[in-house]
């Protein structure tokens, strides 16, 4: 980027105040909704702080569900732990935006029918477990997105809805990891 | 290529008001509304080029500074994480999440004067970049004029990073054309 139209342009860009004082004073309005913050936004971050601890619980479940059944044909001959390395689709180092973002959705997608597919191959019991966990997840996922709407930029929503994202991909790549064919097993 | 931290003053961090914000002091934080309403407001106002949602944003955007100043470890800089919030906040308004979002209308709500210290530049960038499409215009505001990096500002407007490449390009040359710089290559 070193010829002259590109040079000029940033000359002008860099010109640009990174300041730009508010045309009135804003904080009579802040300070006047500081005031009434606890009793307004908490009992929301709670109520999607508790369906993220219920999302954890499934997504834990699920992790047992798979890995504790000696019957099961998920059974993997080496335990893991719940948080091991993901595959590469289900850690796009996640954001608030992220399922705006068409190639996470895409990604997000194939990794469900994979999960979907593997799904059928389990028993009907284990099956209602996981069918369970990830209701249960994906209604943390709506609390956490109803809290959002009454309190957008919270960053604490944000991380929580961060979380029931990673507890469903989590669950999805563990019913696909689990339920690999024996060979692949070291 | 525009890739120094702009927004990223070297400045030292007003850790004193920032500890005694995190604690619950209101004075402190309105010291810290003080120092930092302008850039957040100016950051705001670019990326919606509408000074009413403007003013909206940089208000939700402190509230929320306040109500999670508590969890602030300080991993990063006060400033790059206060600049995460205005721009989730001008993101989320965007969506419709909490209320209608206007269509911008680039003529109106820009600053008259873009550097009341210093040598103003002409008034026609300020609105070439609000007449840019969104998503190019989010970048250049965010990568060509606030410093972000390319990573960051695709993490925080959760596009690919190439993606965040194109359309800064695309701004660029937009803008160039738009200023009547192509005729001078």
């Amino acid at each position: 980027m070193n010829d002259p139209l590109q040079k000029s342009l940033d000359e002008h860009l860099a010109d640009l105040a990174l300041d730009v004082p508010p045309p009135r004073n804003l904080w009579p309005v802040i300070a006047r909704r500081l005031e009434r913050r606890p009793r307004r936004a908490r009992p929301l971050v709670f109520a999607a702080a508790a369906g993220v601890v219920g999302a954890c619980m499934a997504s834990a479940l699920t992790w047992a569900v798979l890995h504790g059944r000696p019957g099961s044909p998920a059974a993997p001959l080496v335990a893991r732990a719940p948080t091991a390395a993901r595959a590469p689709t289900a850690a796009p180092a996640p954001s608030f935006d992220e399922p705006r973002n068409a190639n996470y959705v895409a990604a997000r997608d194939s990794l469900e029918v994979s999960f979907r597919e593997r799904l059928a191959l389990l028993d009907p019991a284990t099956r209602a477990q996981i069918e369970a966990s990830l209701a249960v997840i994906r209604q943390a996922h709506e609390d956490i997105r109803k809290a959002l709407a009454n309190d957008p930029a919270c960053p604490v929503l944000e991380q929580l809805w961060q979380s029931t994202w990673h507890d469903e991909l989590d669950l999805y790549e563990r019913v696909v990891r689990g339920t690999q064919p024996t060979m692949t097993r070291t | 290529m525009l890739q120094i931290a702009r927004g990223m003053d070297a400045a030292a961090e007003p850790v004193e008001l920032i500890a005694a914000a995190a604690g619950g002091d209101l004075v402190a934080f309105e010291h810290l509304y003080r120092q930092f309403a302008p850039r957040v407001y100016g950051l705001c106002l670019r990326l919606t080029g509408q000074r009413e949602a403007a003013e909206d944003c940089t208000q939700e955007s402190f509230v929320a500074a306040w109500r999670a100043l508590r969890d602030f470890e300080q991993r990063s800089r006060f400033t790059t994480w206060l600049h995460r919030i205005a721009v989730h906040t001008v993101l989320a308004r965007r969506r419709g999440l909490r209320v209608q979002y206007e269509v911008a209308e680039p003529a109106s709500g820009l600053p008259d004067v873009a550097d009341p210290g210093g040598e103003a530049p002409p008034l026609d960038l300020e609105r070439a970049i609000a007449r840019l499409p969104e998503g190019a215009r989010h970048v250049l505001v965010l990568v060509g004029i606030y410093g972000f990096s390319h990573a960051e500002a695709a993490r925080t407007l959760g596009v690919a990073e190439g993606t965040c490449k194109a359309q800064l390009h695309r701004a660029r040359g937009l803008l160039a054309a738009a200023l009547g710089l192509e005729t001078s290559s």
